[in-house]
């Protein structure tokens, strides 16, 4: 853990200073920051001066909520420009369109560096809060994105998800490997190296350990990855499918197809391999797939056959009764649930195309996010703002990301070949 | 004298572990194509296949006749799938039919290893494709159980849409793609 936190001592407001809009077909109006330069306190690493705010624009920018101003229309020298709330000449930056200003100073020393941020509210000419982040100069990244949540704090009254990862599975030649990335996609890391068909990887609660499917045995079995370790170890491997595991919130066990009793079922699996609970989702031969949890770890939304083409169906752990959720088109699947518990997302097909929807877990208000293509495996961020997912849009498939309300929309993996079946991590546990 | 017979021994010896670590082979099943017993034509230890003895022996199986018969139908056997309509893993009359002819060849061969694959078209997502493909291997795999032969080494594995035999993308090679393929170890 190279990261640490130290409040500065001076005042810090956490409250909420905007609302941020339900989710509706009209874009979101962005607030306006001015993000300059970091100022380097010393002439150590000057080049991380702009690269840094460049990070800290960037994610303000996907949030969604901002519109950062293009620094190239700034008036004052970037390393000039004060730190306080006396020193910041607050007019000329409501004369260039900014509601905050976002600024931030950093001190290398050796192989450390400490970054202070500063949020000040433009109109109100005044400090709204700042923060202290130390540790290893090669943490600067984290640094920023924490500070990047941390101003989301500050406005929206909860956390940004800067410090999230996307897993997902890439193609490596003929083989599938699972991979993970930071949430703007720099940093990919590479998960397995089976040389063999790897796929669906899922988040444990708590962003230490990655799940996943592997044929490096010849059968699917369900695999562990702890990320901190770097280690690889068996959950599952019962005769016939250990497929589609979901890490429940909440609770140390997994919700894992398996087939071992013949018919296809969801069952509750323990990390160490241990069946839980049979949950009696399946009937008779009928395929049950793709559970994901309820945020409350109570129910979860899973793919069922029955009616005599794939639907989404939602599973209440504590009564054992189902229900069915989708009831158009003919072929739904790759349900996820989103954190915020208001909307499943899923993948409907239609003649040879996918698009994601929406849908509420009442079973209403049913809509599509996307048009034309394969767009499929949604997944959602952990503030619920946001959702990833696989598309042929421009070749790959390749993960992209969009806003819950179907706006947005840009390209998260870059690599050759072809990325799918995104999971998108959940916070680091931290204030 | 003495030493010239211990010098032939050994050589003897040493002929005869040649000629034995030779012949041992590891068992795989033959390759696509293959051409039948007569490419191999060693007696020994070797035999038609490249199988040593003891694996014919755990099969059950004897005589040269017998050999060449198992490997001529264990081609065929492995050759013909049986095939699905679309997101569907009923068996249709000319699946049954396939099946039924499989079975002939368990019952005359009941010891031999199978594992049936399941298989999907491309079309359909990927984690469904891997549960739809589990069910058409297990369809497969019931018929024959169900049928009254029983103590057979039957698995099953779903690829779902993951390993494709036809690579187009129109209803002939979706239609090969969806599949259940029975693969022999012996």
């Amino acid at each position: 853990m190279f990261l640490a936190l130290i409040f500065l001592g001076f005042t810090q407001t956490v409250s909420a200073v905007v609302e941020l809009p339900p989710i509706s077909p009209s874009a979101i109006q962005r607030i306006p920051i001015a993000v300059p330069d970091f100022k380097y306190m010393s002439p150590e690493q000057t080049q991380l001066a702009r690269e840094m705010s460049e990070v800290l624009s960037n994610d303000l920018n996907l949030s969604g909520v901002f519109r950062p101003l293009d620094p190239k229309g700034f008036l004052e020298n970037p390393q000039a420009i004060g730190l306080e709330a006396s020193e910041i000449k607050f007019q000329d930056w409501s004369k260039q369109g900014a509601d905050f200003l976002a600024r931030c100073s950093y001190q290398v020393q050796g192989n450390a560096m400490r970054l202070d941020g500063r949020l000040l509210d433009v109109t109100g000419r005044k400090l709204v809060g700042g923060k202290s982040y130390t540790g290893d100069l090669r943490a600067w990244r984290p640094m920023v994105h924490a500070f990047a949540d941390d101003i989301m704090m500050m406005v929206t009254g909860e956390r940004g998800v800067f410090d999230t990862k996307i897993a997902y599975v890439q193609t490596v030649g003929s083989a599938k490997e699972i991979f993970y990335c930071d949430f703007d996609g720099s940093n990919p890391v590479q998960v397995t190296r089976d040389n063999n068909i790897a796929l669906s990887p899922s988040w444990s609660p708590d962003q230490s350990q990655i799940a996943y499917v592997s044929y490096r045995d010849g059968k699917p079995k369900v695999y562990g990855f702890n990320v901190s370790n770097n280690s690889n170890y068996l959950i599952s491997g019962f005769p016939g499918l250990n497929i589609t595991p979901a890490w429940r919130p909440g609770k140390n066990e997994l919700a894992i197809t398996l087939t071992k009793d013949g018919g296809q079922d969801i069952y509750l699996v323990s990390p160490n391999g241990q069946v839980l609970q049979k949950l009696g989702a399946g009937s008779g031969s009928s395929i049950s797939v793709s559970p994901d949890w309820s945020p409350d770890g109570k129910k979860f939304a899973y793919v069922s056959n029955e009616p005599g083409n794939p639907q989404i169906y939602i599973f209440d752990v504590t009564t054992g009764q189902k229900k069915r959720l989708t009831f158009s088109g003919k072929y739904n699947t790759s349900p996820s649930w989103s954190p915020k518990g208001d909307w499943i997302a899923y993948a409907a097909g239609d003649g040879g195309e996918f698009n994601i929807h929406i849908i509420k877990p009442d079973g209403s208000q049913d809509r599509s996010l996307t048009s034309g293509g394969r767009n499929e495996g949604p997944c959602w961020s952990p503030d619920g703002r946001m959702i990833a997912y696989s598309s042929t849009k421009q070749g790959g498939p390749a993960i992209r990301i969009m806003y819950s309300n179907g706006t947005g929309d840009w390209q998260l993996t870059r690599q050759s070949g072809a990325q799918e079946l995104p999971d998108w991590s959940p916070r680091k546990n931290r204030q | 004298m003495k030493n010239k017979h211990g010098v032939l021994l050994v050589l003897m010896i040493f002929t005869l572990i040649a000629a034995v670590s030779a012949c041992t082979k590891k068992n795989v099943p033959p390759p696509p194509g293959y051409g039948g017993p007569e490419q191999y034509g060693q007696g020994g230890a070797a035999g038609p296949g490249g199988m040593d003895d003891a694996k014919w022996r755990e099969l059950g199986i004897n005589s040269e006749a017998e050999k060449r018969e198992f490997l001529e139908r264990a081609k065929a056997f492995e050759n013909q799938d049986v095939y699905f309509d679309y997101d569907a893993y009923t068996l249709t009359d000319p699946a049954k039919k396939v099946l039924d002819e499989k079975m002939a060849f368990l019952k005359r061969f009941p010891k031999v290893q199978v594992t049936i694959e399941g298989h999907c078209d491309e079309r359909g997502t990927t984690e469904y494709n891997l549960a739809l493909g589990e069910r058409r291997a297990h369809a497969a795999q019931q018929y024959i159980a169900s049928s009254g032969l029983s103590n057979l080494k039957l698995t099953t594995v779903s690829y779902g849409k993951e390993r494709p035999i036809a690579t187009g993308h129109d209803e002939a090679s979706f239609a090969k793609n969806r599949r259940a393929h029975f693969v022999l170890t012996y």
